[in-house]
């Protein structure tokens, strides 16, 4: 499924569903992005990817909540972006694991690069309720690595250049989840 | 023979620190330039300021590389002018690959120069006699830059992109640190490869092993930041048999 | 291979050894809020007309406000403010006001508090000062006139407002205001005794200095508050504990902290939060509604250490407002709840200043019925270039009838800045559990040991005393009980 496609917002995963999406925040883009996802039989793999190029004013909220009512169910969410000049970007991600939800494997990243006048918000949650799980989350909010961007220049990669190719690093992993046609759409706009 | 590299009074401070205290040196073409000292000598940060890293403020003195005022150059504009530095922690860049990655640079400097873009096939040739040099497999360039690599493959990574960028002074940070034999010969025998009368190099290293292998025309001890004594290969056996201690000013 | 609900079940129900009640004289005010018992108190307190009007005024602003109930506490109660004794004191014996009254001396003794210096001089244990204080009052501070002589004070709250009433004035209120919230301003309104303590320009403080606070009247509530100044380039350890008897009643701990670091000054303030956590039941227990706040000027330095063991329901969040440039604080936390315990915890890290550096460890370990959160906010203002923080934030499940729950604030409006943070939540390993039963350690003691090993990033920042303290605390609070 991809971000150009309507998204169903709210989805319920029964045995062996496996689902991938793909969000994608282009410059330009403000909006609410609100994801609710219940997994009820065991076996369901679910991947949520998002990606978002804020800049110039956007507002993008996603709020993101995937619940593992039963056990031995996967999920990950990852969302990465890079938000600049005036945007702003808020993430509210929940995992919540029932009570004997056991062997339940959950995970969440949330990671951002924000460039001059960008703002983040970011609150990735875990609701826990289970013990044999494996459960983290993770998530940043920082500048464009220095060290990186210094390797670059030393290998006499422009500034500009370097810059770009870093974000481009920075979400490659999101990058690679798109089909190459709109891959490379994506990466004219970074 | 003329200086590559001519270095006076340099003093620099990290955060507030000075850790350079005055370095006077001068590198003539197609010398290799050995750089010994303790911990903490400052001997990393010499190849940080030469080459420009952010993080390091030079507070005095000067830098002459061939000829022009090597402190008032961006850390590319050093780059295209033929500086290169083999980092001590080479960095990773996730979904980059190598052969981007370099195709990037070998570019950005041939425009800097005024040169058109290399041919794709002209491009090719150059990286395989490249990997080639470094024992690489052609599945190499295709990897992200040094993600998920071993200390080995990292700092073979190093030595092949000093191959493709073909600089005339480069600085060779601790390359044998954490290198197993095997790997330190390939590396050795990387450098030396490029070795030639107009290229120089700055070997940074606390053993004699490498030395054995890249052998220096000169050899510097450097003591919390100053250079404390210059000599020849004498210095590399007394340092190995004595230690740091045994050289004074 | 036993399973871990094994384990525990067959582990034994532990006594908690604070529990005792104190059999002592004491004066009470009536029971109730209003304006005559703010005013009743500050009479007995012999407080001047400034104070009065601050409580008064705190007082008006709490009547306005509602209970917070974002926290993860589905078992706090719903608290009956009318029905809470205010203020109790162990009388005085008239004739000889100076001395400690042995019923005291022999509680604080039970429970290995050294409130007078001849013990600590005699005895193995290193030199710490402390200033205990019993229901509403201190009832003594030791090494007081040693430390005077560096211009250090260290007294009770009460006592500075009656000595040092412009440094009171001036710093009182500065980092945690009347209104900031429901249980603060509750505080500023009712607040009885606390320690106060200011070092003076570079100096060193020579010793640890302690608070120890005891709840012994029942009905009763206890609202402490401690102020500390360190002044420019001075340096101090700073160190508290708690504990109460054990009853059926749920009683009310609400505290105010502040601390204020000024230029290049150095906090370190440790915490082993031992109340009362009700039984194995769920009845009874401290209801520990606590905050704690430094700021931090220029280049200044304030690390917050807490082991949280007790109290049916905490709800706390020491946190640091980094207004200095450079300067910089840490959070350590072990947050351990067993039973039908309830703790939401965690920090807020405020980045104002450039170059402010903020780290925070959180270890949280469920057991029981029980409920952990970790709840954080790292905020990195516009102007703070160059801020960095990092947080991590570990999860430990012991037995699958408890909850551990992470959620971390981050908002982030400087490009300059990184801000990182990592949680993980996971079950006690098997294997370890396995290998501690195989080389003859018991299942209980096994899991102590485990449980020890995963606090140990935390215990270890603790001063010395105090970390075998935890260490114990650790091991007997997990004792029985465990699903």
């Amino acid at each position: 499924m991809l971000g150009r496609d309507e998204v169903p917002r709210r989805l319920t995963l029964r045995e062996n569903d496996d689902l991938h999406i793909v969000f994608v925040a282009r410059p330009g883009y403000s909006g609410n992005v609100d994801f609710e996802i219940d997994i009820v039989r065991p076996g369901a793999n679910l991947e949520i990817a998002g990606l978002y190029l804020s800049n110039n004013g956007d507002k993008v909220n996603f709020n993101v909540c995937v619940r593992h009512l039963v056990g031995g169910s996967h999920s990950r969410q990852i969302f990465k972006g890079i938000v600049g000049d005036r945007a702003a970007v808020s993430f509210d991600g929940l995992i919540y694991v029932a009570q004997d939800a056991e062997k339940t494997e959950a995970y969440q990243e949330n990671h951002s690069i924000l460039l001059s006048d960008g703002k983040v918000d970011t609150r990735p949650q875990l609701e826990i309720y289970a013990d044999d799980v494996k459960c983290s989350h993770g998530a940043t909010v920082g500048s464009l690595d220095e060290d990186a961007l210094f390797y670059m220049r030393s290998r006499g990669i422009p500034f500009e250049e370097a810059r770009k190719m870093q974000m481009i690093s920075f979400v490659s992993d999101i990058l690679d989840r798109l089909p190459e046609s709109y891959r490379n759409d994506v990466i004219s706009r970074i | 023979m003329s200086n590559i590299l001519q270095i006076r009074n340099l003093h620099a401070a990290v955060e507030g620190k000075e850790i350079l205290r005055g370095i006077d040196l001068d590198i003539a073409e197609g010398q290799v330039h050995a750089l010994m000292g303790p911990n903490g000598a400052g001997k990393s940060t010499l190849g940080a300021v030469l080459t420009g890293r952010p993080g390091y403020e030079v507070t005095e003195g000067s830098i002459l590389f061939k000829g022009q005022d090597l402190l008032a150059m961006t850390p590319e504009e050093r780059s295209w002018a033929g500086l290169f530095l083999s980092f001590q922690y080479p960095i990773e860049i996730p979904g980059v690959s190598i052969n981007n990655f370099m195709k990037a640079a070998v570019n950005a400097k041939r425009k800097a120069a005024g040169q058109s873009e290399l041919s794709p096939a002209d491009y090719l040739k150059l990286l395989k006699s490249k990997t080639a040099l470094v024992q690489m497999k052609g599945e190499f360039i295709k990897r992200d830059v040094n993600v998920g690599f071993s200390g080995g493959e990292k700092k073979r990574n190093e030595i092949f992109q000093m191959a493709m960028l073909d600089p005339d002074l480069s600085i060779l940070d601790e390359t044998d640190s954490g290198l197993d034999v095997d790997a330190l010969k390939i590396v050795a025998d990387g450098v030396n490869a490029l070795r030639s009368p107009s290229k120089s190099s700055i070997v940074i290293t606390h053993y004699k092993r490498l030395l054995d292998l890249i052998v220096p025309d000169v050899v510097h001890v450097l003591k919390a930041g100053r250079i404390v004594r210059t000599g020849g290969r004498e210095l590399v056996e007394q340092i190995e048999n004595q230690g740091y201690d045994s050289i004074n000013d | 291979m036993p399973q871990s609900e094994d384990i525990i079940r067959s582990a034994t129900q532990q006594e908690y050894k604070e529990g005792f009640v104190t059999e002592i004289d004491q004066e009470f005010v009536p029971k109730g809020l209003n304006e005559d018992i703010i005013r009743l108190i500050s009479a007995k307190k012999a407080e001047p007309q400034w104070l009065l009007d601050f409580r008064l005024k705190a007082f008006a602003r709490w009547k306005e406000m509602t209970p917070p109930e974002w926290g993860h506490l589905s078992r706090l109660p719903e608290i009956d403010f009318q029905d809470i004794i205010y203020y109790a004191a162990p009388r005085r014996d008239e004739d000889r006001p100076k001395e400690i009254d042995p019923a005291l001396q022999e509680t604080f003794d039970k429970l290995g508090i050294p409130i007078s210096e001849r013990e600590v001089l005699a005895g193995v244990k290193s030199k710490v000062a402390v200033d205990a204080v019993f229901d509403s009052v201190s009832v003594s501070t030791t090494f007081r006139e040693e430390l005077s002589k560096l211009g250090i004070i260290f007294c009770s709250f009460s006592e500075a407002v009656r000595e040092h009433p412009e440094l009171v004035r001036k710093y009182l209120a500065t980092v945690v205001p009347a209104g900031d919230n429901f249980y603060a301003a509750l505080n500023s309104a009712v607040f009885s005794d606390g320690s106060f303590c200011y070092i003076p320009k570079g100096v060193k403080c020579p010793m640890d200095l302690s608070s120890y606070f005891r709840i012994n009247a029942s009905g009763t509530g206890q609202f402490e508050r401690t102020l500390i100044i360190a002044d420019e380039g001075s340096s101090l350890s700073y160190m508290e504990g708690c504990t109460a008897p054990m009853r059926d009643e749920n009683q009310l701990h609400a505290a105010v902290v502040e601390i204020i670091v000024e230029k290049d000054a150095d906090v370190r303030y440790s915490t082993v939060q031992n109340w009362y956590p009700g039984d194995a039941q769920g009845r009874g227990g401290i209801l520990n509604l606590v905050t704690k706040r430094g700021i931090c000027r220029d280049g200044a330095h304030l690390s917050w250490t807490q082991v949280e063991t007790g109290s049916a329901i905490t709800w706390k969040y020491p946190s640091t407002i980094l207004q200095g440039d450079y300067s910089s604080s840490e959070f350590y936390s072990v947050a351990l709840t067993n039973n039908y315990q309830q703790a939401d915890t965690g920090t807020k890290m405020i980045h104002i200043g450039k170059g402010t550096r903020s780290r925070i460890v959180s270890k949280g370990i469920s057991a029981g019925f029980s409920e952990n959160s970790y709840r954080g906010l790292v905020q990195v203002l516009p102007g703070a270039d160059g801020a960095r923080n990092y947080s991590q934030c570990d999860s430990l499940l012991i037995g699958n009838r408890c909850g551990a729950h992470t959620f971390p604030v981050i908002r982030n409006a400087n490009p300059n800045s990184v801000v990182e943070h990592e949680a993980t939540t996971s079950k006690i390993s098997e294997d370890q559990l396995f290998y501690c039963n195989q080389r003859g350690l018991a299942p209980e003691e096994a899991v102590g040991l485990i449980v020890n090993g995963y606090a140990k990033e935390v215990l270890s920042r603790l001063p010395m005393e105090f970390a075998v303290e935890a260490q114990k605390l650790l091991s007997v609070n997990l004792e029985g009980s465990i699903g």
